[in-house]
């Protein structure tokens, strides 16, 4: 159902020079969870390409989401591959922050 | 606004209705004067309580949920009520979901988030659940005077 166009949930994978950025836009809530999570499956598992998701033009994220984007981080760690977060809007760093995914998000060293 | 109105939706219990939930949300709270800050907050809070009741409450059943927004001069009060098999809760929905900031990234277990940010974004909330009666979360925001008008 769409009801406004500006909120509805896209993803847009643009791949280039060994690197994949997903660009997130609209609303990131539980009723298009399984979207986001196929469009994530086959570039998670790619543990040689780098891999980053911008927020920029995203409006809305819910716990749904919160959890997508830590089973992302989770299984990228385990693989030793790369996962960023870019562009973090006001609001939903603010929620980052309050749940303590943000720390996670943080530019780390790889090397443990 | 006059004190003490109402405003009552009845929706499918199913995920694609809670943004409908959202838009209502932000028509009556931008009417009432909530900061832009306070509508996201109040967003953020009355999605997770709706789709508890769209993923617990349900099932695969489908069914109603009930959203009433309870409109005084000093606060909003947001009402999400099901009738569904009520989910389990702990104790003290304070201590319901911990979150990650003392954890290490391999301890961290995915959900569960979702009370910890009704109870962090809003001032009040209050969860009674019944067996065979469903649950009712009433989550409440205060106004603000202060600060910047949407």
């Amino acid at each position: 159902m769409t009801t406004n166009k500006n909120d509805k949930f896209n993803a847009k994978t643009v791949s280039e020079e060994g690197k994949n950025v997903v660009y997130l836009s609209g609303e990131l809530d539980l009723s298009v969870a399984p979207d986001f999570r196929l469009v994530m499956e086959p570039l998670v598992g790619d543990s040689e390409v780098d891999l980053a998701i911008n927020l920029r033009e995203l409006k809305y994220i819910d716990s749904t989401g919160i959890g997508i984007l830590l089973s992302v981080l989770k299984a990228r760690h385990s693989m030793n591959a790369s996962f960023a977060v870019e562009e973090v809007p006001t609001q939903i760093q603010k929620l980052f922050d309050m749940t303590g995914i943000a720390k996670f998000f943080e530019p780390q060293e790889n090397s443990q | 606004m006059k004190a003490d109105q109402t405003v009552t939706l009845n929706l499918p219990a199913t995920a694609d209705f809670v943004d409908i939930v959202r838009l209502n949300l932000y028509g009556i709270a931008s009417k009432m004067g909530f900061s832009y800050e306070d509508i996201e907050d109040m967003k953020v809070a009355v999605s997770e309580a709706c789709n508890n009741s769209v993923l617990y409450a349900y099932g695969q059943e489908g069914g109603l949920v009930e959203v009433v927004f309870g409109i005084n001069g000093e606060e909003l009060t947001i009402t999400v009520k099901d009738e569904g098999v009520s989910f389990s809760l702990p104790q003290d929905v304070s201590d319901a979901a911990p979150t990650l900031h003392e954890k290490e990234l391999h301890d961290v277990e995915i959900g569960g988030l979702g009370f910890y940010l009704m109870q962090a974004l809003m001032d009040d909330v209050s969860v009674v659940s019944e067996s065979g009666k469903g649950t009712q979360v009433v989550l409440t925001k205060r106004l603000t005077r202060s600060e910047e008008k949407v």
